[in-house]
């Protein structure tokens, strides 16, 4: 049996600036990982180089044969001057879903997010993250990656997630997402890597994590 | 649907929802079109020429029996320049300013030389130095050209007349004395009148033949002062603002603004949006990225393109104007305009993965926009190496297409040519594109 997703050795660099050490992380199905660490710890780094977004300056990123990955990286990911109905259609389209239409008209529901021509940049920062995670979950995914996924959303849209991401947990799929929020650890994660200065100082349970540790949430 | 082709559709949304910019980026190139079309016509302007009168030329001169006005016969004959009248000293010092490119000075003399018609009199030029130095030699040269010519038909008209008194006898003056002139046909009626002897039969024959030969002397003198006449024809032809020449580049120029700017733009905006890693995760790989954006310039190209086209050809339709517009040739046309936008397209792409950021990749396309075109304008004839750099960027290649599609008479060696060198290019720069794609990742 492989995991889901694993990353051996995966690390990352910028030019000179190493953003990422290499990092070893197995993923296996029904987890839920929350990834913390201070700001500029690599977290987003190491989201996107397993979402595939990245390409590993050194190891590399293992999936599973026919795994599906969802990836809503921080700052939303779409076009400023098309619809949220029309970013949803691209990119359903180019994930290649079956019945499009449908599939976006069950997010615009699912996200409570408006349909009519209105630019997406003109929405508040609260929908543009909804499109954000909606796009994400195009192509039904077996793994999320959502880089603090509910910094911008109200109390009614963070249950919503969350009740979606437990739905997904049940059906084998799995979720890593970084926070800085130790509610949302304790209540979803059953597993905790963290990160400092671009290295993975702790994998394990979320019962074991030390929570008074540097590396750790900074709330 | 292809991939590129879903990124070409939204991009043409996003273009159809901008309409601010697709009118600035129509607005500007034909603007800077007619800008270019104002510095030309400014090229060809008349040039100041100082003149300097060191002989006091009178206000009328008398030569051979004709009166000329002085400063009419200069200002009809100076049209090619815009003569000013200076002094020895002020016209020397705009020439060494640079206010006035030539001076030309009537030396002391200059007239009673002119009425002597012993010697022919000379008018000095000086010249200031430069590439226009020998434009205006040339228009100077016209000018006494011109003044040459009028003086002549003056001394042709005083020289026929002596003929004609020679021929048919009257009164005239010589050396201030009224004298009176038998004339040649006057002599031969007088000869026939009296009693016919072989010598007077002879004294017949010689009048005879004399009479024929004085009757032709006016063309022949005509024909030795102008062994070969330029006669102008009646205005044939399109104006210089409809000529195919100024079709060509004025679809060029603008194709070249849209496309690398369009491309450009919208390559790096793709970062600016963050879109681009959520595409490169393996839903939209670079080079397809790199290529959906040659589409997008390729296609506005087209539309654009045939637009003006269209454009253009109306008006030489129903202005009724010499020439017509090939209809028929639209369709090579639309092909060119394809290979032309498809390889500034990927220039422009190429600026954009290089830039990565919207803003500087507009201004940077921008910047590089201008030198493109004017290496381009520069004819390769004068400065080579404008021409080798030119010849290793679209915009040359897209013009000498469309000039050829247009209204060569057997455009398809030319078209085949420039097709192809249209193709290379982009062909070179959609790859160095994609490679600097990866920039966009960073």
């Amino acid at each position: 049996m492989t995991p889901l997703l694993a990353a051996r050795g995966a690390a990352r660099s910028f030019g000179r600036t190493s953003a990422l050490q290499p990092v070893d992380l197995e993923l296996w199905d029904g987890d839920a990982v929350a990834l913390v660490g201070p700001n500029g710890a690599g977290k987003s780094t190491l989201l996107a180089l397993l979402a595939g977004a990245l390409g590993p300056s050194a190891g590399r990123v293992e999936r599973r044969k026919g795994v599906r990955v969802g990836w809503a990286p921080q700052r939303p990911a779409q076009y400023g001057r098309l619809s949220a109905r029309e970013n949803l259609e691209l990119f359903a389209r180019l994930e290649g879903e079956h019945d499009a239409p449908a599939a976006v008209a069950a997010l615009l529901d699912a996200f409570e997010l408006p349909g009519e021509a209105e630019p997406s940049a003109n929405l508040s920062v609260g929908n543009r993250q909804r499109l954000n995670l909606a796009i994400s979950l195009l192509g039904s995914p077996h793994v999320l990656l959502l880089d603090e996924p509910t910094a911008a959303l109200d109390p009614g849209q963070r249950q919503r997630l969350w009740k979606r991401v437990g739905a997904l947990r049940e059906s084998g799929g799995a979720i890593v997402f970084a926070t800085q929020n130790v509610e949302e650890l304790e209540r979803v994660a059953d597993r905790v890597a963290a990160l400092s200065e671009g290295r993975l100082v702790f994998d394990g349970s979320a019962a074991d994590y030390d929570r008074s540790a540097p590396e750790s949430l900074s709330a | 649907m292809n991939r590129v082709a879903l990124l070409l559709r939204k991009d043409l949304l996003v273009l159809r929802r901008s309409p601010l910019l697709l009118g600035v980026l129509l607005a500007y190139p034909l603007a800077i079109a007619v800008l270019v079309g104002l510095v030309a016509s400014y090229g060809s302007s008349k040039p100041r020429v100082a003149f300097v009168d060191e002989d006091n030329l009178p206000s009328t001169v008398v030569l051979g029996g004709n009166r000329f006005h002085v400063d009419r016969t200069i200002r009809k004959v100076s049209q090619n320049v815009k003569l000013v009248r200076l002094s020895a000293d002020e016209a020397g010092r705009q020439l060494r300013d640079g206010r006035v490119v030539a001076v030309v000075t009537v030396p002391p003399g200059f007239v009673s030389t002119l009425r002597g018609m012993v010697k022919s009199p000379q008018l000095r030029l000086e010249l200031s130095t430069g590439t226009i130095s020998s434009r205006v030699e040339q228009q100077v040269q016209a000018l006494v050209y011109s003044l040459n010519r009028q003086l002549q038909r003056a001394y042709i008209a005083s020289n026929l007349r002596f003929v004609t008194l020679i021929l048919r006898g009257g009164d005239a003056s010589f050396l201030g004395s009224p004298i009176q002139v038998l004339g040649i046909e006057r002599a031969e009626r007088l000869l026939a009148a009296g009693p016919q002897t072989p010598r007077s039969r002879t004294l017949l024959d010689f009048l005879h033949d004399a009479r024929l030969a004085l009757a032709n002397t006016g063309d022949a003198l005509r024909s030795t002062a102008h062994p070969i006449e330029l006669v102008r024809a009646p205005g044939r032809g399109r104006t210089w603002a409809l000529s195919a020449e100024v079709e060509a580049y004025a679809l060029g120029l603008t194709i070249t603004f849209l496309a690398l700017l369009l491309a450009a733009g919208s390559l790096a905006a793709e970062r600016d949006e963050n879109v681009v890693a959520r595409l490169a995760r393996g839903l939209v790989g670079l080079g397809q990225l790199v290529w959906s954006k040659v589409a997008l310039a390729a296609a506005v190209a087209i539309a654009l393109g045939l637009a003006i086209a269209i454009a253009f050809g109306l008006i030489i339709q129903f202005g009724d104007v010499t020439g017509g517009e090939p209809w028929r040739r639209l369709p090579l046309l639309a092909v060119g305009l394809a290979l032309a936008g498809g390889a500034l397209g990927a220039l422009g792409a190429l600026l954009g993965a290089l830039a990565r950021e919207g803003r500087s990749a507009s201004l940077v396309a921008l910047l590089v926009v201008m030198p493109i075109v004017f290496l381009g304008l520069i004819p390769p004839e004068v400065v080579p190496p404008a021409g080798w750099a030119s010849a290793l960027l679209p915009f040359v290649h897209a013009v000498r297409f469309f000039r050829a599609a247009l209204y060569d008479l057997s455009p398809w060696a030319e078209v085949a040519r420039e097709g192809l060198w249209l193709l290379l290019l982009g062909g070179i720069f959609g790859c160095l594109a994609r490679v600097g794609a990866r920039r966009l990742l960073a």
